[in-house]
Order: C-alpha cells, then sequence, then structure tokens
C-alpha cells in the first residue's frame, strides 16, 4: 500500500478521526509555533532585552 | 269486465307504513342498538353476549341520519400497519445519462485524495488554533495586569516581630493584625473547647505556623478595627459595641457573629518572610 493510502486510511477516512487529529494537531502547533516565535524573537533582539542585561545593573546583596 | 276491475281495484291496501319521498320507510323509533334474544338458538355461540356471526365495524351498517335510515357496505379495509419504504431501496443509478464517462482519462483516481485531505486538515488545523489563541489573547486581555497583582501582595518581614507582640499592617486598605504568640498562648488557643463557640474553628483551622497568627482586623460585627491586647480573653476587643476575640481571633462575647478573617498569606522559609495575598 503506498504511503498516500495509508495516511487516508489511518487519519482521513473516518471524520472522527480526521476531526480529532485536527484538534490534537491545533494543540501540538499552537504550543510549537509559540516556542519558535519566543525563540526567534529572543535571538534576534539579543542583547536588547531586560533579562539580557539584568546583570549589569542589578548586584545580587 | 268491468265489475272485475272494480273488484281489483279494490283490493289495493293502504301501505301501513309511511314512506319518505326519497323512498326509506320513515321509522322514527327505531332502536338501531338492540340484539337478537340471547338462547342457543343455533347459529354458532353459546354465550350470551356479543355475537359472533356480527359484521365487524369496518365493513359498514346501518345507522339513522336526518334523512331516514342509511346502511353502508365498505368492501376494502384500511391498513392497520404500515411498511416503511426506503427511498434507497430503489435501484442506485450508476451512470449519469449526460456526464461522459473519463474514467478512462484518469491515470490513479487516489492520487490526489490523500493530499486534498491533507490540505484540508492543515487549514482546519491553522483555523482552531488561531481561534483558541483568538479567544485565550481576548480573555487574558481582562486578567490583572502585573503591577496591579504585586499592589495586592504584601511582604512583611517577621524576624523584626518579636514573641508576645502584636504588628498592624495595611493591606488592600485594610489593617492586617499579625500577632508573634507565645507558647503559653498557643496552649490556651488550642486548649480552649471550640465546638461551643458562636462560630466554632480550631486554632488548628486559623493559622499555618502556630507561633503566627495573622488576620484582618475588621471586626465581624460592624467593621471597627478592634483593639490589640485587650478584652476579656487576652485577644481582641471592639471599642464600638464590645465585642471580645480571645488568642486565635475567635468571636468569643459581644453582638460579632463569626470570627476575626483570615486573609490568604504564605510564609517564605528561607527569608523568614510572611507575604499576604
Amino acid at each position: 500500500m503506498s504511503p498516500s493510502a495509508t495516511l487516508y486510511n489511518v487519519f482521513f477516512k473516518r471524520n472522527s478521526v480526521f476531526v480529532g487529529t485536527v484538534f490534537a494537531g491545533a494543540f501540538v502547533f499552537g504550543i510549537g509555533f509559540d516556542l519558535g516565535v519566543t525563540k526567534f524573537y529572543d535571538s534576534w533582539n539579543k542583547g536588547k532585552q531586560w533579562k539580557d542585561i539584568r546583570s549589569r545593573y542589578v548586584t545580587e546583596d | 269486465m268491468a265489475t272485475f276491475q272494480a273488484v281489483k281495484k279494490a283490493v289495493t291496501l293502504t301501505p301501513s307504513v309511511r314512506t319518505l319521498p326519497s323512498g326509506v320507510p320513515y321509522a322514527p323509533l327505531l332502536n338501531l342498538a338492540v340484539r337478537a334474544p340471547h338462547d342457543t338458538h343455533s347459529h354458532g355461540h353459546s354465550e350470551p353476549g356479543v355475537r359472533s356471526d356480527v359484521a365487524p365495524r369496518w365493513a359498514g351498517g346501518v345507522s339513522r341520519t336526518s334523512s331516514g335510515l342509511v346502511s353502508k357496505t365498505f368492501t376494502s379495509v384500511s391498513p392497520s400497519n404500515y411498511q416503511q419504504r426506503l427511498i434507497h431501496t430503489s435501484v442506485a443509478v450508476k451512470d449519469a445519462h449526460q456526464v461522459p464517462d473519463y474514467s478512462a482519462y484518469r491515470t490513479n483516481p487516489d492520487s490526489n485524495r490523500a493530499l486534498s485531505y491533507f490540505m484540508v486538515g492543515s487549514m482546519g488545523v491553522i483555523s482552531a488554533s488561531a481561534a483558541k489563541s483568538t479567544v485565550s489573547e481576548f480573555l487574558q486581555s481582562m486578567a490583572a495586569s502585573a503591577d496591579v497583582l504585586a499592589l495586592a501582595k504584601v511582604e512583611v518581614d517577621l524576624s523584626t516581630i518579636p514573641e508576645g507582640k502584636n504588628v498592624i499592617i495595611k493591606w488592600r486598605g485594610k489593617p492586617v493584625f499579625i500577632r508573634h504568640r507565645t507558647q503559653s498562648e498557643i496552649e490556651e488557643a488550642r486548649s480552649a473547647n471550640w465546638k461551643t463557640f458562636r462560630d466554632p474553628q480550631s486554632d488548628e483551622e486559623r493559622v499555618k505556623k502556630p507561633e503566627w497568627l495573622v488576620m484582618l482586623g475588621v471586626c465581624t460585627h460592624l467593621g471597627c478595627v478592634p483593639i490589640g491586647e485587650a478584652g476579656d480573653y487576652g485577644g481582641w476587643f471592639c471599642p464600638c459595641h464590645g465585642s471580645h476575640y480571645d488568642i486565635s481571633g475567635r468571636a468569643r462575647k459581644g453582638p460579632a457573629p463569626l470570627n476575626l478573617e483570615v486573609p490568604q498569606h504564605e510564609f517564605n522559609e528561607a527569608d523568614a518572610k510572611l507575604v499576604i495575598g
């Protein structure tokens, strides 16, 4: 059986499985998207955010 | 010959029953519900009562109308049970007449199906994710901001409060009593028979650490601020209407209906600090 037919039979054949996969995928995608965007933002603004320069101004007592 | 004729006319009798113009005999006092007398008169029924040879009701019968007697007879019965005939029991038409058959031109009818469904599913994933983040971001915009949350908490350094002393601090516009209780005060608070109090509450329920009593300094009667280390029970005394609270802040005497309220608080063990809120 070709991979596309396997994919169809496993995920798309039953609508309940299809919708469930979509929701589970949305959950995982949301977390991954958030993590990815945050990582990109931090690397793009490296050295500009407070958490990067905090050590220069705050001396732990 | 003539006489014969006259005799023949004379024997024609008048009818004994009046007849309506429609030809139906007129019988106003006829009882149609009457039954034959119940005796074993050899037509197949033994029990007195309903005759077995009476025609069923659906087959018609005699009825009396305004125009006289009417007898109706039906030859077919209305159906008493129904069969459902579903539309798909008919034979499906496999081929539409007008649409040409393209199957010879298609190389593989399943080739694009998985991809199409995959694209539909990906669209669903992105839409569901967008809808979820729209809702959650909107709800987060209604939550209290960080500066408001920071103001709602108060941190107290416990190492500056000696044993047996009260401290009053302000938290969300209300006074909060913090009492560093001595060992004898703890024993006094725990030995009291709290089940008989007006608002029964044990000392263990009210304090998180036995030596630290933290509670709102608002009298539960009408909201005055009680005076510390006063009253009949060595705890607090409200000067407005004379409510007495014991060393665990429980209402013991006077008009106060409830014990002094304990706010949500936590102890920071490492720094010996108390966080109220």
